[in-house]
């Protein structure tokens, strides 16, 4: 069986994952805020979800309704806090 | 859904019966997650104050903890279809072990809000927090013991490249309590 | 019928369709009490009535219950029952306990029996629901005893089967959460929540697994689909049924006195209790889609695809109307809350054990797979009829709940209970005589039994 065509992608999104996650948590420490850095964590953390829908849960390979019915619950998610940071902001 | 659906799920990896399972758990962590921002809209400044007393390195650490734990089941997932039985107990295994240590630390975590007096009838938001966090706690408890299911079937040389459904089964499912954690640890502990 | 000891299950069949005629009765009376305050005063007080009309259904649906295990589990764990004597002792014990409690909530007030049976030892009646005598209650725990351990054996040296497992937790579960009506805590919101122990784990948890497994296994005689498969399925639903239903219980708590965090985690899981329901309707459906053969009980059929769509509505979509805690704020304890339970308990429970007996029933019998053409025309007639007057009993409730809603609790100028219950008279006599019409399909469901098919009607 092929396993770096599974492996090699999926250690290179970990790595991208852990930094991103570095990213996000040095944000909360800096205690900087606002719509943009919110909307920014959002971002990050919707693009974060959708590397482990595609890689590590495998999604990429399967028919693309599966993986857009996940894409959509997080937008949705992601999304509908943004509009209640939103809210609170103005 | 047939028989045969169950091996064309829409390619699905594991059983299409743990999808239905995982798109419900993320219909009701969803509702959770909207309700607490919803809430927090109504009281900005009490969720903003007590967001401070969090424990942000346990949080980010955990989440640390659980994409490890998470990429080390996508090399078990790996080391079945390459017909390596026993390498995929051994990354079962370490997935595990990094569970374990999420549900350690988060101990800890809940210990010191305990310690310090905080309940579920402090405030709203510590109300969301312990409820989030302690309702993701039973699911890393559950995901574990699905993954060392998995693992006891492995290691009695149940799965092979051909039949591993019951591995992607497992994985699938971790990897759902580790997507509802990615989102967890922004919205409860970073942003605000 | 594979097994003899299966026949012991036609006796609480029976039993279980002469309490619902009689519990549909004193319906009528109550509905009737709605519009006439004094009919049947002093003889009957609406209290009373009430007791006995919900009473008798919960009695009735443990017979059903009971009925159905005595026949599934033997068939599924591949042996005979492991006691049909014991089965048949705890029938008449548990048909003369019922009477005589019915007799005595019927023969003297409420307070005498309390006094003539001991309640001052062992306070447990009074709560709604839970009004039986104590001894009544010992009674009924000591013939669920026996019941499970016959069950219980004939599951643990037979065949394990999904189906079997799943129904034996479900009754179980019955079993242990009757034990909390023992408990009576003098503090009042001890007490309540407590009381939903019993009433909402019963009817919002291990009920829903007995109903998952019935169906699971009717569907599977009635369909051929493969046992695997609907196992599958009936995995998934119960694992969403407990997971909504268990912390849904927080959709009692939100203002009796218990913490504010239940008004978060009631509304949130118990909006979620629609999903297993629905669930089990598409499961239905799929499986009756996807069937490998023509079972000759087209009525059975019928229950089990009706079941699942009226627990759906009744259960699910009645629920959820007044689930979410700012919506309970005002419609808590109205006519709402009365719609829901009628169309719930009728959906979900009636249904399930009318299809388990229209299944089991032509087996018991006739040594048959189906009853005559003629008898199943008059069973679907029947299902027509007492659906339909469900619906509209529960849209009648619905719409003087919105009314009692609105005039008593939402409006500027809220009017007292007594003048409202004027206002919504009209939707009262409505329901009285959808409920005649229930009653209607309901005799023509006890006719079917005894309807005998074209040829032989030619013949004799």
């Amino acid at each position: 069986m092929t396993k770096t065509p599974l492996i090699r992608p999926c250690t290179l999104v970990w790595l991208i994952l852990l930094a991103l996650t570095g990213l996000t948590w040095f944000i909360g420490e800096s205690g900087i805020t606002g719509m943009a850095i919110v909307g920014f964590v959002l971002a990050t953390t919707l693009f974060k979800s959708q590397m482990v829908v595609d890689y590590f849960m495998g999604l990429k390979h399967v028919r693309a309704a599966w993986r857009g019915l996940l894409f959509g619950y997080l937008l949705l998610v992601c999304g509908m806090i943004g509009v209640a940071y939103y809210i609170s902001l103005t | 859904m047939t028989t045969s659906r169950k091996h064309d799920a829409g390619g699905l990896p594991g059983d299409f019966a743990i999808w239905i399972f995982i798109f419900a758990e993320l219909l009701v962590f969803g509702v959770f997650f909207l309700a607490y921002a919803f809430s927090r809209a109504n009281n900005v400044e009490l969720f903003n104050e007590s967001q401070l007393h969090l424990n942000r390195i346990a949080g980010a650490a955990n989440t640390v903890v659980l994409l490890t734990s998470s990429y080390f089941v996508v090399r078990a997932v790996a080391a079945i279809r390459a017909d390596n039985a026993r390498r995929c107990g051994h990354w079962l295994l370490s997935a595990i072990g990094m569970g374990s240590v999420f549900l350690v630390i988060k101990m800890f975590e809940f210990g010191e809000k305990f310690s310090a007096g905080i309940s579920l009838s402090t405030n709203t938001f510590f109300m969301f927090y312990l409820s989030l966090t302690f309702f993701h706690f039973m699911h890393v408890i559950l995901g574990i013991v699905i993954l060392a299911a998995v693992l006891l079937k492995a290691r009695s040389g149940g799965y092979s490249a051909a039949n591993h459904t019951g591995v992607e089964t497992g994985a699938s499912y971790w990897h759902m309590v580790d997507l509802v954690w990615l989102i967890l640890f922004p919205l409860v502990y970073v942003i605000h | 019928m594979q097994y003899s000891s299966q026949a012991v299950a036609k006796p609480y069949f029976i039993a279980a369709i002469g309490l619902f005629i009689g519990q549909i009765l004193f319906g009528l009376i109550i509905g009737t009490q709605y519009v006439i305050g004094d009919f049947l005063f002093p003889e009957i007080p609406f209290n009373v009535a009430r007791m006995v009309h919900t009473n008798l259904l919960i009695v009735w649906l443990l017979f059903g219950f009971m009925g159905a295990a005595y026949y599934l589990v033997p068939e599924e764990a591949e042996r005979e029952l492991f006691s049909p004597k014991l089965a048949i002792a705890m029938f008449w014990i548990f048909l003369v306990a019922g009477a005589l409690t019915i007799v005595g909530y019927l023969a003297v007030p409420y307070a005498t029996l309390a006094a003539a049976t001991g309640n001052d030892l062992l306070p447990t009646m009074g709560r709604e629901f839970l009004e039986q005598p104590t001894i009544t209650k010992i009674g009924i725990v000591v013939v669920a005893l026996a019941f499970l351990y016959n069950i219980g054996m004939t599951i643990i040296t037979g065949r394990k089967t999904v189906i079997n497992i799943v129904l034996l937790t479900g009754l179980t579960g019955l079993a242990v959460f009757f034990l909390f009506s023992f408990y009576n805590p003098i503090n009042l919101v001890l007490d309540k929540m407590f009381w939903w122990w019993v009433v909402h784990l019963w009817v919002e948890g291990v009920w829903e697994l007995i109903m998952g497994a019935i169906l699971a296994f009717v569907l599977i005689r009635l369909t051929g689909v493969d046992r695997e498969v609907i196992e599958k399925w009936l995995y998934v639903i119960i694992a969403m049924a407990l997971i909504t239903g268990i912390i849904g219980t927080g959709h009692h708590y939100y203002w009796i006195g218990t913490p504010e965090y239940w008004q978060w985690w009631g509304s949130i899981f118990s909006a979620l209790e629609p999903i297993p329901f629905f669930m089990m309707t598409v499961f239905a459906f799929t499986m009756v889609n996807r069937r490998r053969k023509e079972h000759p009980n087209k009525a059975a059929t019928l229950w089990a695809l009706g079941c699942a769509v009226m627990a759906f509505l009744g259960a699910g979509v009645w629920g959820f109307l007044h689930t979410l805690a700012p919506v309970n704020f005002y419609t808590h304890g109205s006519q709402i809350t009365a719609a829901h339970g009628h169309m719930a308990f009728y959906g979900a429970y009636v249904l399930i054990v009318i299809t388990m007996i229209s299944y089991a029933w032509p087996h018991l019998h006739h040594k048959a797979p189906a009853a005559n053409g003629r008898a199943q025309l008059f069973e679907m007639w029947s299902f027509w009829i007492m659906t339909i007057s469900i619906v509209f009993i529960t849209l009648f409730l619905t719409g003087a709940g919105i009314l009692q809603v609105y005039l008593q609790r939402v409006s500027d100028t809220p009017l007292p209970f007594m003048v409202v219950q004027d206002k919504i008279a009209l939707f009262y006599w409505l329901r009285l005589w959808t409920g005649v019409i229930f009653f209607v399909g309901l005799c023509l469901y006890v006719y079917s039994f005894f309807a005998k098919d074209n040829k032989s009607l030619a013949s004799s």
